[in-house]
């Protein structure tokens, strides 16, 4: 399935695919200090491990340059 | 690694540095190169991790949030270049023209000239309240009310509110509790722990260690949704927790450019190292003194809360763990008193500023207050008799001694 990350269409060859898969997969560096949307709308990180993205998403991680960590 | 001065000292830096130096290092520049022109894009967007523009964000700046990120337990930090500066942004950010805010009646005389004659111009209400007695407050909130501000100790008339008493009220009316927390630092008040949304505060204060540089942080601590801010709800659908954090880091503080500098933040970030050393002492001496000048006849009365005959000190003892801040205040005869006992004075300093190292002394009412009218010097709660000594770290007996011989001289 075709998800977009960061802009960038990406095909997806598993069966379903995690918050936590995509920042693995783009090797997000300090996943810590990363704040995640999907299609423009914010997921908790409590969720990242449970939130399934599904074809035509468009997921983006954002950061907070400065002193702004993920909850 | 739990202590205050061991995190202060020994906060990671969040990327190594490329010579291992000890200490972040001062990165005095304005703009940061990129590789190609998606990665700038990237930047510019927030979705890598790098810096752009000094103006917005830098590496050194950056160290002393993270610094005070971790002592504080909070969500996110934004430096800035005041503490001025600090409660414009985080008004501006929260209310609009047409809206509220409720305030402390005794507040810093800086602050209050910026509610009165700053904002509400632009159309800003601004309602105030005698926050010792909390349960005004339900009747002041209404539906175009954005925020609560407070002062920890108010600067000077040292009063102390029930601050979670004050949280608890505007929780039900999910409004956030602003707090300036320049009087107490976040070594003797982790706001987080009592409510507070958001704390700003001073860093030209202790926290800069000998007044050397001017700063101001915004604290927040992450407890508060945004969500139901006016002002926040569409970066709170995007950002969610840090729609406050994503509305001035992208919109407020980067337009206003108050930011801070990478060499005060350097600086800063030495003076937090040795903060708690500092402020101990100051709390010591500050106590000292209140004794000592309790006990003249020359002196009418005194007020600090560390004192027990403080109408405040239980209240200030159980909200700041049994230290009662640097700053006294005192009342003499008439002001012609208090001039005469400032030009005394040999080794104590006449300038305003809190938490230098050197014990300083001010009339308010003819200086931080010199734009208001008698009156409302009244309301405001600085008489024309009253001096203010912030309390350096000098030795206590010459800070005694100086004051001694400046008082049987009147």
């Amino acid at each position: 399935m075709i998800i977009t990350v960061n802009g960038e269409e990406t095909n997806w060859e598993g069966a379903k695919v995690t918050i936590n898969d995509l920042l693995s997969h783009h090797k997000v560096e300090k996943p810590e200090m990363v704040s995640v949307q999907i299609n423009g709308t914010f997921v908790d990180k409590k969720d990242y491990g449970t939130k399934i993205v599904v074809a035509a998403d468009e997921v983006d991680f954002l950061y907070f340059m400065g002193g702004g960590q993920a909850s | 690694m739990k202590g205050f001065s061991s995190q202060a000292i020994h906060c990671a830096a969040l990327k190594k540095d490329a010579h291992g130096a000890l200490r972040m290092p001062l990165y005095e520049n304005v703009a940061f190169e990129f590789e190609d022109a998606r990665a700038i894009q990237f930047a510019f967007e927030g979705r890598s991790l790098g810096h752009s523009y000094t103006r917005i964000s830098n590496p050194t700046v950056e160290d002393l949030e993270q610094r005070i990120r971790l002592l504080t337990g909070s969500l996110g930090v934004v430096a800035v270049s005041s503490g001025m500066a600090a409660i414009a942004e985080i008004v501006l950010v929260l209310a609009e023209a047409g809206a509220n805010i409720i305030s402390t009646k005794y507040l810093f005389g800086n602050t209050y000239s910026l509610f009165e004659h700053t904002l509400k111009p632009w159309g800003l209400e601004v309602n105030y309240l005698d926050l010792a007695q909390p349960q005004k407050l339900e009747k002041a909130i209404n539906e175009k009310t954005r925020a609560i501000f407070l002062e920890s100790i108010t600067n000077p008339q040292l009063q102390v509110v029930d601050i979670e008493k004050v949280v608890k009220i505007a929780a039900v009316a999910h409004v956030p509790v602003i707090l300036d927390g320049t009087v107490t630092t976040p070594y003797l008040f982790r706001s987080k722990d009592f409510g507070v949304a958001v704390e700003v505060l001073s860093s030209t204060k202790y926290i800069s260690g000998g007044a050397a540089t001017v700063g101001g942080l915004i604290i927040d601590n992450g407890n508060q949704d945004w969500s139901r801010c006016p002002r926040l709800a569409k970066a709170a659908q995007k950002y969610g927790p840090h729609a406050l954090l994503a509305q001035l880091r992208r919109e407020t503080h980067r337009n206003l450019g108050s930011c801070m500098t990478p060499h005060n933040a350097f600086m800063q970030s030495l003076g937090l190292e040795t903060l708690a050393l500092r402020f101990e002492r100051s709390c010591e001496n500050a106590l000292v003194l209140a004794r000592f000048l309790a006990s003249r006849r020359e002196v009418k009365a005194v007020n600090y809360p560390g004192l027990e005959a403080s109408p405040d000190h239980a209240l200030a003892k159980n909200q700041f763990g049994g230290k009662f801040g640097g700053i006294l205040t005192f009342t003499l005869q008439d002001r012609e008193h208090c001039y005469k006992l400032m030009d005394k004075l040999a080794m104590i300093r006449r300038a305003t500023n809190i938490g230098d190292n050197k014990t300083l002394i001010l009339h308010p009412a003819s200086t931080i207050f010199c734009e208001y009218g008698e009156e409302e010097k009244k309301a405001l709660g600085v008489p024309a008799n009253m001096l203010r000594l912030s309390v350096g770290i000098e030795d206590p007996d010459d800070i005694i001694d100086d004051l001694k011989q400046g008082l049987e001289a009147l």
